[in-house]
């Protein structure tokens, strides 16, 4: 056999890029081929079902082009499950408009809740990454069976809003009020609480998730125009584009419930500070929101930094005698309250 | 159909949970804590209302500084360090001649006197006994040095500082501040720094310092490291110069298994951990005099004897069964003979050999013995005039016989370079493997602990492999 | 054995009694079975080891016992066997070593538990200490490391602090022997009978979570009467913990 150094490593070479078309996660190979052997018509119907409630909750309505480009599918086959659909009177079509009927309608609500639980139990229960929730929940919910949702329900303490904050259909299909407004539209000086962060479209709530902007977080209108929105929100202040200001909603409050003054994160305590824990922000969940607890960061305890990680990012805090070291993005939802000395 | 009374509590209760909302472990840790605190004012009275001593908050200020932090992280190490490798020397040697140069002799003389057959005693004595010799002359001392070190560090409350020092490192790779003394741990021996994650209370992070730890070189494969970095690479340098080359080499290589570790912990993080639970709290505990007698027997006692006597119940079979592949011959050549022509190739393709595959296979149990298999095995294919025989281990004294030997098993300083890389990047030893599984519970765990480290070593002695050939024709 | 007991200690004012005999890993057929629980870091494994003669090493580290370790003594013609449970802040959340701790507290039903605090740092022990005494009613409390404390210019009245928690207080420094006698001499007090402990209860809570609970318990007791800790029971229900839950059905909690 003829041994060629150059000749080995070329082989080399194209046997892992091979391996990497094939396995790469999402975009390889094998990744394609088991989404399109999956979707025989279930995930593709579940997701037109999806596609057209959200449309008629916003008072569009449906027609084949707009569910061609948002599900990126090619008509032919678009055209042949919409026919299948209507078949099992999961929808009707009146000339070029489609609409969902009633049992459809409860279809797409199963699915939705389906979606949402399993964010719900990524986020308490999982290590998954708030960017992961949305995707691995797109998956989840073609798979689930009636009764493992209901199970996976129970399992949550059958909980009525999802991590982002949107209301979980019960399993009747009954979803819980939602009034919000989109934060763009708020006047300036208004006062709210971030009430829902949407995920989707991704880019957006990935400038969301930057800026560390927490759900359940007080916060006040400092200006609003064409070209930003600035609010003042937890001993900070944060300047939105419009686009991504639409996708955070705000539910209103009255200004004697806005106790915000003084309050901000505790990442922002300076040495030699004084103060005392008000909260544990909603984003701190699960296992470690009750290690804190446990830990001694409950409210009205006195705390200061104690100690600074020579790299910076971490450190120490005083809490009842002992000194407990945390990172930054712990200890930015945490709320403190500075002591007058 | 009447229902159970259990099922009305039950009922009852979720309905109850409704009303009070989602906050209820919220409200009922705030109104312990009150109550603590309601109780604790009544019986206490304090000078000291921060709670923590001043001596230990000066300590702190110090040992956490952007000044001293590092320096003194690093000279605490290099003292701990020194002090295990140059005091494990004498007592080594000791050990390993009253084992092979004492105790052997007089076996053998023993079984001749009982007129045990050649093939019993060569399996008992050769294979099994020495073995197990080797096993405890390289790595009792060692360890018995360094775990107690360890230990009064840890004893004292010096550790946590450490995990706080680096813990940004470790975040940027997804991976928990402690996570630097269980690599430190690997450093004396993979299987302990193995049981020292359970310090680690995040499920992915401790998951993360047991699949890496194998990445620390552990204390058996500094001998390998140190002969071959001496004897190849210290050669190929100017006399003067030797010394500084080798010892270089040596850490150079510690080194790379750090940034191994740091990559794939990063690489874990991202990809079949990222499920996993994630917290993160370190506390800092109040520094404490270390009771040093105590201290001394109990690491002894629960760290080096126990892993100790592990590693030679897997090192026992091992010698056993180099013992048997040597000797028994199929077809005219000894099994051994055969397993190295099969590897052969593959051992070329990465710029090692046969022998050495074979001898990483054989020696799974424990690193200590690689030298030493690979030399016995080296004389009995290549026929030089060395060593005691088919299937006894040694090892020589002398640096010159023993480049020989190898130099006439084929080596170059390709090989050298490869088998250094490979020493660092394959999968961890018998001992190890083991408690990765009693410590995971998880087959699924253990089999990515093994075999990433494996495949690393695979791509990684085959890249530089190609690579040298290439420009140097 | 007694080689143990006696070393480098004649000399110190509290000299253990001729009448402990530390038995080691010996904990065959025990007349009581007494439960050491405690936050990490109180030097909970040094009272463990003092008690039973053992040298179970366990680091300045949080969560290093994660195994549960058995040790036994005898004390008054009583053989006592001793577990150490992992050393845990809370027993309320879900991880490995506080479901050992629990699980043991609540199903094993210890004759005794007694929790190891240390006194420079008792308010933060005290948040495991009043969940243990929402779950048994035989509990010592092991006032630990007072000379730390004394050092750190902190006094306590153990006095004051036993009628607030309604469970013997017991000061000691185990790492130099100190209070050890009085411990077994009250451990044996609680588990005869001699001592009645009258363990406080959780009282800061929010009027609704309050009433849930009250409500709650008075069914669990009308269900299960003899179950010594509805209350406790009740807050597990409220978190909708699966175990209990399935406890209460296969009634293995009376």
């Amino acid at each position: 056999m003829n041994y060629n150094p150059v000749t080995a490593l070329a082989i080399f070479g194209i046997v892992s890029f091979l391996l990497f078309l094939i396995f790469r996660p999402e975009k390889g190979w094998l990744w394609k081929w088991k989404k399109t052997s999956k979707s025989g018509g279930k995930t593709l119907t579940e997701d037109i079902l999806k596609q057209m409630y959200h449309l008629e909750d916003s008072g569009k309505t449906a027609d084949i082009h707009i569910l061609r480009d948002a599900l990126k599918v090619n008509e032919g086959k678009l055209v042949y499950i919409l026919s299948r659909m209507a078949a099992k009177d999961l929808l009707h079509i009146e000339r070029d408009r489609l609409i969902l009927t009633k049992s459809g309608k409860e279809y797409a609500l199963s699915i939705i809740r389906t979606h949402r639980l399993w964010e719900k139990y990524l986020a308490e229960r999982t290590g998954y990454d708030q960017r992961e929730w949305h995707k691995q929940a797109e998956k989840m919910e073609h798979l689930l069976s009636k009764e493992e949702t209901e199970k996976l329900a129970e399992k949550l303490g059958n909980p009525i809003y999802d991590p982002h904050g949107d209301p979980i259909p019960s399993p009747k299909g009954k979803t819980a009020e939602f009034k919000g407004i989109p934060l763009s539209r708020l006047s300036k000086g208004t006062k709210g609480r971030i009430i829902h962060l949407e995920d989707e479209p991704y880019h957006i709530y990935e400038q969301i998730l930057k800026r560390n902007i927490t759900i359940d977080s007080l916060i006040k209108v400092e200006e609003n125009d064409k070209n930003r929105i600035v609010f003042y929100s937890e001993g900070e202040y944060f300047t939105l584009s419009p686009a991504v200001a639409e996708n955070i909603t705000v539910s209103v409050i009255k200004d004697e419930d806005f106790k915000d003054p003084g309050y901000f994160r505790l990442s922002r305590l300076k040495e030699k500070e004084r103060a005392r824990v008000v909260s544990i922000s909603k984003e701190m969940r699960g296992e470690s929101r009750r290690r804190l607890l446990d830990l001694g960061f409950v409210k009205g305890t006195p705390i200061k930094v104690d100690l600074k990680s020579p790299m910076g990012n971490t450190k120490a805090y005083l809490v009842k005698g002992t000194s407990i070291a945390l990172r930054e993005d712990q200890a930015s939802k945490i709320l403190v309250k500075k002591e007058k000395v | 159909m009447e229902k159970e009374p259990i099922d009305k509590i039950l009922d009852l209760a979720e309905d109850l949970r409704w009303k009070i909302g989602d906050d209820f472990h919220d409200k009922l840790t705030e109104g312990i804590y009150a109550d603590a605190s309601e109780i604790v004012s009544n019986v206490t009275r304090s000078e000291n209302s921060g709670g923590r001593s001043r001596l230990d908050t000066r300590i702190d200020r110090i040992v956490t500084s952007k000044t001293w932090g590092f320096p003194i992280m690093f000279f605490i190490l290099a003292i701990v360090l020194w002090i295990t490798i140059v005091g494990a020397n004498y007592p080594s040697s000791l050990l390993s001649d009253l084992f092979l140069n004492t105790i052997r002799p007089f076996l053998k003389d023993m079984a001749v006197q009982i007129n045990m057959p050649w093939w019993l005693s060569g399996f008992l004595i050769d294979g099994v006994y020495m073995a197990v010799a080797w096993v405890i002359a390289v790595m009792l001392p060692p360890m018995a040095i360094f775990f107690p070190l360890f230990t009064l560090l840890e004893d004292f409350g010096y550790l946590p500082r450490v995990a706080f020092n680096l813990d940004y490192l470790f975040k940027k790779s997804g991976a928990h501040g402690k996570q630097a003394l269980t690599m430190s741990m690997g450093f004396g021996c993979n299987a302990a720094g193995v049981v020292a994650t359970r310090i680690i209370d995040s499920p992915r992070e401790r998951l993360i310092a047991i699949i890496t730890n194998n990445f620390s070189l552990c204390n058996g494969r500094w001998p390998t490291q140190i002969l071959i970095a001496t004897i190849f690479l210290g050669a190929v340098v100017p006399q003067y110069l030797s010394g500084v080359v080798a010892v270089s080499a040596v850490i150079g290589i510690a080194v790379l298994g750090i940034a191994f570790m740091f990559f794939s912990s990063w690489l874990l993080s991202k990809t079949v951990l990222k499920g996993e639970v994630s917290t993160f709290n370190l506390e800092l505990p109040p520094y404490r005099p270390p009771r040093f007698w105590k201290t001394i027997y109990t690491s002894i006692v629960d760290r080096t004897l126990i892993v100790l006597w592990r590693a030679v119940i897997f090192a026992a079979p091992a010698g056993a069964a180099i013992w048997l592949i040597s000797n028994i011959d199929v077809g005219g050549q000894s099994i051994a003979g055969w397993l190295t022509e099969m590897f052969n190739p593959l051992g070329f393709l990465i710029g090692l050999n046969g022998v050495i595959l074979l001898a990483y296979i054989v020696a799974i149990p424990a690193n200590e013995i690689v030298i030493p298999t690979i030399l016995m095995l080296t004389v009995m294919i290549t026929g030089v005039a060395a060593g005691e025989g088919a299937g006894v281990m040694f090892e020589l004294d002398s640096a010159n016989e023993t480049v020989e030997i190898l130099r006439a098993g084929g080596w170059t300083l390709l090989t050298a370079v490869n088998l250094m890389l490979f020493s660092l990047l394959h999968n961890p030893c018998s001992t190890t493997i083991y408690t990765i599984y009693k410590e995971t519970k998880s087959v699924k765990w253990t089999s990515i602990a093994t075999l990433l480290p494996l495949i690393l070593g695979f791509v990684v002695t085959f890249l530089v492999a190609q690579i040298w050939r290439i420009f140097t024709g | 054995m007694s080689k143990n007991t006696n070393t480098g200690c004649e000399g110190c004012p509290q000299y253990i009694p001729d009448d402990v005999k530390r038995l080691g890993v010996d904990t065959g057929d025990a007349d009581y079975v007494v439960a050491l629980a405690g936050n990490p870091n109180t030097g909970k494994s040094t009272v463990f080891n003092t008690l039973t003669g053992l040298r179970q090493h366990t680091g300045n580290w949080p969560g290093k016992t994660v195994t549960r370790a058995e040790g036994a003594f005898i004390y008054d013609k009583k053989k006592y066997k001793l577990v150490d449970l992992p050393g845990t802040y809370s027993l309320l959340s879900t991880s490995e070593d506080e479901e050992v701790a629990r699980n043991f507290i609540l199903f094993g039903k210890p004759d005794v538990t007694v929790i190891v605090v240390d006194a420079s740092r008792l308010e933060r022990n005290l948040n495991l200490v009043l969940q243990i005494l929402e779950i048994t009613n035989k509990a010592v409390l092991c006032l630990n490391l007072v000379d730390e404390a004394k050092r750190n210019k902190i006094e306590i009245d153990e006095r004051a602090l036993a009628r607030d928690l309604g469970i013997p207080v017991v000061p000691t420094s185990a790492r130099f022997r100190k209070g050890i006698p009085e411990l077994t001499k009250t451990i044996s007090e609680v588990a005869s009978g001699e001592i009645v402990c009258k363990p406080h209860r959780i009282k800061n809570m929010p009027e609704k979570i309050k009433n849930a609970v009250k409500k709650l318990s008075s069914e669990l007791r009308k269900q299960f009467p003899g179950l010594p800790n509805s209350r406790w029971i009740a807050f597990r229900l409220l978190e909708g913990d699966k175990t209990i839950i399935n406890a209460l059905k296969k009634r293995e909690l009376v």
